[in-house]
């Protein structure tokens, strides 16, 4: 099957999954779930289920690691076995390598790491049920994480990904349009300035619908930003 | 680990509490942390559990593959069964290949559910000699405040359960709900200031001595044991548990029991 074959958004322009173009999947936060940790945060992104919790700062060791002027950051984003429809043989492989580095990269460029230097803070990213964008939820429910473990941070990193199905441009892929769809643009947008510390992008895109995928981004961006910080102030989204 | 000295005031600190039978967090011996248990958590797999106890979290989930059958068993599909305790568990885990004691862990649960008997392997045959199911339970530490071996052994058998055998997806028929007779439960029990407790936190753990785990089935069998640590048990010391372990094993096996066929 090509790309394009399936038909996932109907003539009303309503997708598989009842949404219109521009809406988000319905999303929920919870923080303190992981008791032992010193930050922590389960994130609920349509059938994406994510835990991220923070460990540190601590003693970087081996020493060899450690930085004189800053703390390292030690990301780890990796699938549970049952966490996809086919079972995932336990292990680090190539895309959670490459996923763990450019989220470590989009987290060092928030996190206030000169004010530790030499020690380490440890990001892990668990992703214990997927649907599709589950970069996305690890790099946003990483830096909640990272708040609510009280690490001081210049901002958040809300991270969501818009592409192209038949031809129409919609935010916030699911599973299936990720699957079938013609493109993929997963961002990080920093809400208090509008700047972005991630960027991805697959598949293939005119300059017009490239501006509306990126549009969709950071307005979702925005509204999901919301939600963070209600969940920060509450412990959890939606009350 | 390089901390050496915080186990040895721990210790001095267990064995007064347990010398005026007492415990780190006002418990009686043999009493267990606060319990929840709930199945059908995880959308991807085919038969779930989320077991919490305490500070200490687990998942269990179940996935199927089909195998080709073991020649001098044509007939039978098999188990495997999976521990992870990784990183995000606590601090004191570290990424890596699989720990000796999460080696260990994954290989007690799984002879506690296998030696049961309470899958029967011939019901997972598809085409005698050519194609069986293999029932995959991998179990997943979220947070580790001790006592994962209870813990992972119950989600175990609460996904295993309620799992269902995706035969459709395979092209092999109707989905059908996977056949488990019995409910095997592990109790687990650590020597801590001297005496043996039950469902030892992550602090008792750190301070304590030798542990000895016990899998009982419906009929109070003995399907698994296992003493782990350093450490030397009297017969009657092992005695008392063992009872201890029928007791506490209904209560937990009604407990599985009530979520049955929540799928």
């Amino acid at each position: 099957m090509g790309y394009g074959d399936v038909e996932m958004i109907d003539a009303n322009g309503i997708r598989n999954d009842g949404r219109k173009a521009g809406d988000v999947r319905p999303i929920s936060i919870e923080l303190g779930v992981v008791p032992v940790a010193d930050g922590s945060c389960r994130m609920k992104w349509g059938n994406n289920d994510v835990i991220a919790a923070i460990y540190g700062p601590m003693e970087a060791h081996p020493r060899k690691i450690q930085r004189q002027d800053r703390a390292v950051l030690d990301v780890r984003y990796n699938m549970a076995p049952f966490s996809t429809s086919d079972r995932i043989r336990p292990g680090f492989n190539r895309r959670s390598r490459e996923i763990s580095k450019v989220t470590a990269e989009a987290l060092e460029s928030v996190v206030m790491l000169e004010l530790y230097p030499r020690s380490k803070i440890r990001v892990e990213i668990e992703i214990i049920c997927a649907e599709a964008g589950t970069r996305c939820v690890g790099l946003t429910a990483a830096s909640i994480a990272l708040a609510d473990a009280g690490i001081p941070m210049t901002d958040l990193v809300i991270s969501v990904a818009s592409g192209k199905i038949n031809d129409v441009v919609v935010c916030d892929l699911n599973k299936a349009e990720d699957n079938y769809g013609e493109a993929d643009l997963p961002m990080g947008v920093l809400p208090n300035t509008g700047e972005l510390v991630f960027l991805q992008m697959d598949g293939n895109l005119s300059p017009k619908e490239f501006q509306e995928a990126w549009d969709y981004n950071m307005d979702a961006a925005m509204v999901i930003h919301e939600y963070c910080v209600e969940a920060l102030k509450t412990g959890r989204y939606p009350q | 680990m390089s901390i050496p000295l915080v186990p040895q005031l721990l210790r001095s600190h267990l064995k007064e509490l347990a010398d005026n039978d007492q415990r780190l967090d006002g418990r009686t011996q043999y009493q267990g942390r606060e319990l929840e248990l709930e199945v059908n958590v995880l959308a991807n797999a085919e038969g779930s559990a989320r077991v919490r106890m305490g500070d200490t979290i687990v998942f269990a989930g179940v996935k199927f593959q089909t195998m080709t059958p073991y020649s001098d068993r044509p007939n039978e599909g098999g188990l495997m069964c999976m521990a992870e305790v990784r990183p995000v568990a606590g601090r004191q885990h570290e990424a890596g290949p699989p720990s000796a004691e999460s080696i260990e862990l994954s290989r007690v649960v799984d002879r506690g559910i296998r030696e049961s008997g309470c899958i029967d392997t011939s019901d997972l045959c598809i085409i005698p000699g050519e194609k069986a199911w293999q029932v995959i339970l991998d179990l997943f530490a979220v947070s580790d405040d001790g006592n994962l071996f209870d813990a992972f052994a119950l989600a175990g058998i609460a996904a295993l359960r309620n799992a269902t055998i995706p035969q459709e997806k395979f092209e092999v028929g109707a989905d059908r709900p996977l056949v488990v007779s019995k409910t095997p439960i592990m109790c687990s029990y650590q020597r801590v200031g001297g005496r043996f407790i039950f469902d030892a936190s992550g602090r008792e753990e750190l301070g304590g001595d030798e542990r000895i785990h016990i899998t009982l089935g419906d009929d109070d069998h003995v399907h698994s044991l296992q003493k782990g640590l350093k450490g030397a048990f009297t017969a009657a010391e092992f005695t008392e548990l063992m009872e201890e372990a029928r007791k506490k094993g209904s209560e937990l096996r009604k407990m599985v029991h009530a979520l049955d066929g929540g799928n």
